[in-house]
């Protein structure tokens, strides 16, 4: 139980206590500490800093992210559970990683939709809420915020899973390197393009909700296609020496992402607010 | 706040209230087990929780499940006897000893295995301390807490982070009991919870009407979650859950008024006002208590938690009942606001403090094992708490806060260990991820 062998050759030990010969200086120890700290706030320093900004103030939004970030997990379940029949897979091959892949970016994307009914349905609620407790209804700001609040549990939920809960060792001594990317540290490899993937998925769901609910075609085929560019983009990795090409390219599609989000939040603002004439 | 404020300012504040503290101190109990577990020397403890079989990593499989089982069977009777015992004492009217008894209890857990994790933090940590600075440190802390957690006076921050730190430090003891009793521990009481807050005959459904009829506190420790401030000012006191959970059945119904009649014990000095702009209705929103108690003990039984704080709405039905209630409720409401900076001030939800202690025992006995189940397991537990509360806010009594959030986060441990992992593993470690 102490060893055990995941993926390509890669042993992560299974005890949590870290190995310290020497218990006598804090130093040693807080190095060690500072870099698994170091990597999760590479991979959550944004969401962490946007759910402090944005999301803490309002309680609503809190449980929009904790249901969000539940549904992901509940979807990675339900994948894994497809494909555990054949598990383990030769790491490393790429049909059968392009495969899985491409099942679990169709099986994501179907469900927003899902998830967007459901918004809705809520949306009348809280209307009704407000209506009988004479305040006003939901402003299109407030629109936005849960739509970024569900994005963000499935970033969130991306960043946990496949990246932080393989960090456990990065909080003691030593460090790991996968073969087919040796210039950097696997955490760092994954910290990094974990926060792609966080910035993708957290500006998704904005962009996809205000596609529904406009009945944009453009924006609601725009999300499901950048999905599964960018996730088949993480496949270049398996290349020897990829990850130099794929991680860039990756990080563009996520700027993308972020530029379109932009363009299409500020052109919903002006047209509000000059549909209002007077100040927002 | 402007009064035009949108509606997603307040919404949702009861089950955050509640769900902070639980998840503060889900987090920092799997810290504590991070930092000072260590598998090569882990001692079993013995305590009432493995009174009968002494679990060993080179039992059997067979020998290992019938081993917990029996563990626990006799700790839920242990348990079931303490509570049939205390619900005697509570008819007798010996609340007296009740609460001493539960000031000592909370005395023996800061002083004794509070000391103990501390000792073994600073242990771990080498942290440049000595005795007699430790000791007078100690000795405060346990001091003030123990005065805090069952009596009304002093900031009800303090007496909120002392019940926090009560449920860390007995979850941190019990994760040190072996694997596959912890386990089948969780299952027994979770189904002794059902029983108990449920069923007829349940001692905690007996304690919880004893106390909701004699109108008092139940002499336990109950963890309490106050609503801000913002609310009254707002002009909306009272559960918002309550009249938004009402709505939604309100708009099942198909009726076109949103006016929710229900059978509601009228008890004047709870009431609190709440008019509407147009004064087309009064709405009184009534809170009951919920009951949840006790503390572990281990030689002593412990009690199973319960969750409550219902909100009763009651619409009043005709202009002359109005007039009459009008009266009431001014006089009451008097009282209300007088009585608003005392402890009787406006009422939030409770969760027994056996709830934090197990929930964040799954959630212990989960980081044992990785991170990804730690955070599967917090989702579930969250979410099991989220259902339990919008029962509550249907169902109006109290109900048992252990089944549901033990039976998802169980099933969500499994899951994740035998499904999720090596899936994910393998894609990550392969740098290919979605």
């Amino acid at each position: 139980m102490e060893n055990s062998v995941k993926g390509d050759g890669l042993m992560v030990p299974k005890n949590l206590q870290p190995f310290k010969p020497f218990s006598r200086s804090n130093t040693r120890s807080t190095a060690f500490e500072s870099t698994g700290i170091g990597y999760t706030l590479l991979a959550l320093g944004p969401s962490l800093s946007l759910f402090i900004a944005v999301i803490a103030k309002k309680p609503f939004l809190i449980l929009t992210l904790l249901s969000s970030t539940l549904v992901w997990l509940i979807s990675l379940i339900v994948l894994s559970g497809l494909w555990r029949a054949f598990l383990p897979f030769k790491t490393g091959s790429l049909w059968p990683c392009t495969l899985i892949i491409l099942t679990s970016v169709a099986f994501q994307e179907a469900l927003r939709p899902l998830f967007w009914k459901i918004y809705k349905r809520l949306e009348d609620i809280l209307d009704a809420f407000a209506d009988r407790v004479s305040k006003p209804r939901l402003f299109i700001t407030d629109k936005m915020q849960i739509a970024l609040a569900g994005g963000m549990g499935h970033g969130v939920a991306h960043a946990v899973f496949f990246c932080l809960s393989l960090l456990t060792p990065a909080f003691g001594p030593g460090t790991y390197y996968v073969e087919k990317c040796s210039q950097m540290s696997f955490f760092l490899v994954s910290a990094v393009i974990a926060l792609a993937f966080v910035t993708i998925h957290t500006l998704s769901m904005v962009i996809a909700f205000n596609g529904y609910a406009e009945g944009n075609k453009v924006d609601q085929y725009f999300v499901p296609a950048v999905h599964l560019i960018a996730a088949m983009l993480t496949l270049v990795n398996l290349a020897q020496g990829g990850c130099i090409i794929g991680i860039p390219l990756l990080y563009i599609m996520a700027l993308l992402t972020m530029g379109h989000c932009g363009k299409m939040v500020w052109r919903r603002l002006t047209e509000i607010r000059s549909r209002q004439g007077s100040s927002f | 706040m402007e009064p035009g404020g949108s509606i997603l300012e307040s919404i949702g504040q009861e089950i955050i209230g509640v769900m902070s503290p639980v998840s503060i101190c889900m987090f920092l109990v799997v810290l504590l087990v991070y930092s000072l577990y260590n598998p090569a020397t882990a001692t079993t403890i013995r305590t009432a929780a493995n009174l009968v079989y002494m679990e060993s990593p080179t039992d059997s499989t067979s020998q290992k499940l019938e081993g917990s089982l029996l563990n626990a069977v006799v700790f839920v009777i242990l348990i079931a006897l303490v509570t049939f015992l205390l619900v005697l004492l509570y008819y007798y009217n010996c609340t007296k000893f009740l609460v001493y008894y539960t000031r000592f209890a909370a005395f023996a857990v800061f002083s004794s295995m509070g000391g103990s994790v501390l000792l073994s933090l600073i242990q771990h940590f080498n942290f440049p301390v000595d005795v007699v600075t430790f000791c007078v440190l100690h000795f405060n802390f346990t001091i003030v807490g123990t005065l805090c957690v069952l009596s009304s006076g002093g900031p009800i921050v303090l007496k909120q982070s002392y019940m926090v730190a009560l449920g860390i430090i007995v979850a941190a003891w019990f994760t040190k009991l072996p694997e596959w009793t912890t386990w089948v521990l969780l299952v027994a009481l979770a189904i002794y919870d059902l029983v108990a807050v449920l069923a007829p005959g349940g001692p905690l459904k007996m304690l919880v009407e004893l106390a909701s009829s004699r109108d008092e506190e139940l002499p336990a420790l109950i963890y309490e979650a106050r609503p801000t401030a913002d609310m009254g000012r707002s002009g909306i006191r009272g559960s918002s859950l309550g009249l938004l959970v009402g709505g939604v059945m309100g708009d099942n119904s198909g009726s076109n008024s949103f006016e929710i009649e229900l059978q509601a014990v009228l008890r004047n000095e709870d009431n609190n006002g709440n008019e509407n702009g147009d004064g087309e209705s009064i709405i009184n929103v009534l809170e009951n208590e919920s009951s949840e108690i006790e503390v572990v003990e281990d030689d002593v039984g412990e009690s199973s938690p319960l969750i409550g704080g219902t909100s009763l709405v009651e619409r009043l039905p005709s202009p002359s009942e109005r007039r009459n209630n009008d009266n009431a409720n001014g006089s009451s409401r008097e009282n209300e606001s007088q009585r608003e900076d005392g402890a009787e001030g406006l009422r939030g939800l409770k969760l027994g403090l056996g709830d934090f202690i197990f929930y964040s025992v799954l959630v212990g006995r989960a980081a044992m094992y990785d991170l990804m189940t730690v955070y599967a397991c917090y989702l579930a537990i969250i979410s099991g708490l989220g259902c339990t509360l919008i029962l509550l806010a249907v169902c109006r009594h109290a109900l048992p806060a252990l089944p549901i959030s033990i039976a998802l986060g169980i099933l969500f441990y499994f899951l994740t260990r035998l499904l999720m992992e090596p899936f994910v593993v393998g894609t990550s470690t392969s740098l290919a991820m979605f």
